[in-house]
């Protein structure tokens, strides 16, 4: 099989519908990390995580699942690292992101860091501008991924290479 | 008094449904339905909305077929602009009809593998933690990785021409937006970036071989599980051929008699009706002249293969005739050749696809063309799942006032029900005990179909995931739920 080309060593996959609410908070998060210009990151947008991903996320080292929750979140969101997880699935066509994990690493022997960002919402109609408390989870999660997350992650990810 | 089993949802089908089975107090099946309860919307959301909006917010009532829906919608809004499918330009049909290829390609890559792949590798008793595509990427690795690739091509194709692999854009009123260019056709058949559209091929061949050696093994299986006489309904090209874009509508009856003569499509309304039951949302479509009772067709790849001539590219035209040699040129009422068919259409798809691929037509610049506007408009294509029917209608200001959609599930309601009643009544109603197996097997039969209840019922929102049993007083024995 052929393998797609590097083109970054991290990818942000933002989950969700961005015409239910807060349900766009995945991708409110990885359009406006895209727009402040990284150029070390990678983004992919969705509605539903696909077993393909699985192959996607073998080309990086690190990957970021984003994703709106329905839980009341701690401080707006939920950092953390995303576990291999094989689950019995009762609708395939959508996967966990744990099960992504899953795949890459039993199908193509890949071991990508995993990692998902859970950031709460309160609404989601049909509509496509988020809450106000949608809205100050998201800064509080920029807030930590650009202040926190990056300054750590990005000097391992250049000492590794 | 009566005892009620529930089934809710089915698993592994694209949204969510519901079965119920009602057994008496001897435990003899007294009925059973497939019922589909997600709300309605999308009919009713885009009254009001500009008629061109159509292709663009249809498609979202699915994340899996979205181009069926968008190509349809488009077909209809054609024709609100004057434009039917012989006067658009060479290069915006054939633009589309690679989108559509892609679509049905990746579609059903993802059905079969992803979906009933687990059923045929592990049997209807596997246990349910391994009736799932990841116990297949463990067991059969290089089978997984291959329905990954395929999937991917298919959607690579769709992000070509549309901008992005969902909910992307290619057709615009009279036409489309963009044409291809040779960087975006060298992509798919240099090999360098992903595998090639001769790859594709070789693969879907392989697939209906492992699907022959199946049925070599499982032929009684596949011949007896929900067997049962039906109708027929597809699209075909003027020579009878199968036409999954554009054509003629035929449907047949279970013995192969013509019951719809290759009509136009714009005569829908003069020979469809729809029938409602108080427990679905789902409409059920019938030929008017035949009745509610005898009317109903099956639609979908088995459907497309019993009732056209030929397949209009020579491997796949090869593989149909070895497939229905086993039925002795009969039409094929059993359920599980589905899967089979399925696989004859994704060569199909990938012969065109190369044969798209290699004219130089589909990098032309004439994409859009007007015609004198009409108030309404009605588009049917062959979608994955089967036959798929967009009508609108608009006012003089060009907003939409009435939507109509019949999509495939629709036209399989019939069938759906007709296949879980075969299963109740052969399956479990001959036992004393209903175990996890016989509930498989409902679910295998309605997978047979990929429903997209979703698209169904052209939801908003989701579902849970529930399965329960009653006994003949009403209380609860079996449940099995998830979010």
């Amino acid at each position: 099989m052929k393998d797609l080309k590097i083109k970054s060593t991290i990818l942000l996959i933002g989950i969700g519908n961005s015409g239910r609410g807060d349900d766009g908070l995945g991708w409110k998060f990885v359009e406006t990390i895209d727009g402040q210009g990284y150029d070390f990151l990678d983004y992919e947008f969705r509605y539903q995580l696909q077993v393909e991903d699985a192959a996607l996320i073998t080309n990086y080292d690190v990957v970021i699942f984003v994703d709106a929750s329905h839980d009341k979140l701690s401080g707006g969101f939920e950092f953390r690292r995303c576990i291999s997880a094989s689950h019995s699935f009762f609708s395939t066509h959508a996967q966990a992101p744990g099960a992504i994990v899953h795949l890459a690493n039993n199908l193509y022997n890949k071991f990508p860091k995993a990692y998902t960002l859970a950031i709460s919402g309160r609404s989601w109609e049909l509509e496509t501008s988020l809450s106000e408390e949608a809205e100050n989870n998201l800064q509080a999660a920029l807030s930590f991924f650009t202040e926190q997350f990056l300054p750590t992650a990005v000097p391992q990810l250049v000492f590794s290479h | 008094m009566s005892k009620k089993i529930t089934i809710d949802p089915v698993t592994r089908v694209e949204g969510h449904g519901r079965i119920t089975i009602h057994l008496d107090e001897y435990g003899q099946v007294e009925n059973c339905f497939f019922h589909i309860t997600e709300f309605r919307g999308f009919e009713r959301f885009i009254q009001g909305h500009p008629y061109w909006e159509a292709p663009v917010l249809v498609q979202r009532l699915c994340g899996i077929c979205p181009v069926s829906h968008h190509l349809a919608a488009a077909k209809a809004i054609d024709q609100m602009v004057g434009i039917d499918p012989k006067d658009l330009s060479p290069t915006a049909t054939k633009l589309r009809r690679l989108m559509h290829f892609g679509q049905v390609f990746q579609s059903h890559a993802l059905h079969f593998f992803y979906l009933a792949s687990p059923d045929l590798l592990f049997g209807v008793d596997a246990p349910v933690e391994k009736r799932n595509i990841v116990a297949v990427a463990i067991e059969h690795r290089d089978l997984a990785i291959k329905g990954i690739a395929m999937r991917k091509f298919g959607q690579e194709i769709i992000k070509a021409v549309a901008g992005k692999r969902i909910h992307g854009i290619l057709a615009v009123p009279g036409g489309v937006h963009k044409t291809f260019t040779k960087e975006e056709r060298e992509y798919f058949l240099n090999g360098k970036d992903i595998e090639n559209i001769d790859t594709m091929i070789a693969w879907s061949e392989a697939m209906i071989e492992f699907m022959k050696d199946y049925h070599e093994k499982n032929r009684k299986f596949l011949d007896e599980f929900a067997q049962f006489p039906s109708g027929h309904l597809g699209m075909v090209n003027d020579e009878g051929g199968m036409d999954l874009y554009d054509g003629k509508l035929r449907a047949i009856d279970s013995e192969g008699n013509i019951t719809l003569n290759d009509i136009p499509t714009d005569l829908y309304e003069e020979y469809f009706s729809e029938a409602v039951e108080r427990w679905s949302y789902m409409k059920f479509p019938f030929l008017k002249k035949l009745g509610r009772e005898k009317g109903w067709n099956r639609v979908g790849p088995l459907a497309r293969i019993n009732l056209c001539n030929f397949i209009p590219t020579p491997l796949a035209e090869k593989a149909r005739q070895e497939f229905v040699a086993f039925t002795g040129n009969k039409v094929n009422n059993s359920t599980l050749y589905s899967h089979w068919a399925r696989l004859i259409e994704m060569l199909h798809c990938a012969e065109a696809i190369k044969l798209l691929l290699h004219d130089n037509e589909l990098m032309g610049d004439d994409l859009v063309r007007k015609g004198n506007p009409r108030l309404k408009g009605i588009g049917i294509i062959e979608a994955p799942r089967g036959t798929l029917t967009h009508r609108y209608e608009m006012d003089e200001k060009g907003m939409i006032t009435r939507c109509n959609l019949i999509v495939s599930t629709t036209n399989n309601n019939d069938a759906l029900n007709t296949a879980v009643r075969w299963v109740v009544n052969n399956v479990i109603n001959r036992k004393g005990t209903i175990t996890d197996s016989m509930l498989n097997q409902v679910e295998v039969a309605v997978r047979a179909y990929d429903p997209c209840l979703s698209c169904a019922t052209h939801a908003m929102g989701k579902m849970p995931l529930k399965a329960e049993i009653y006994n003949h007083d009403g209380g609860l024995i079996y449940e099995r739920f998830k979010d």
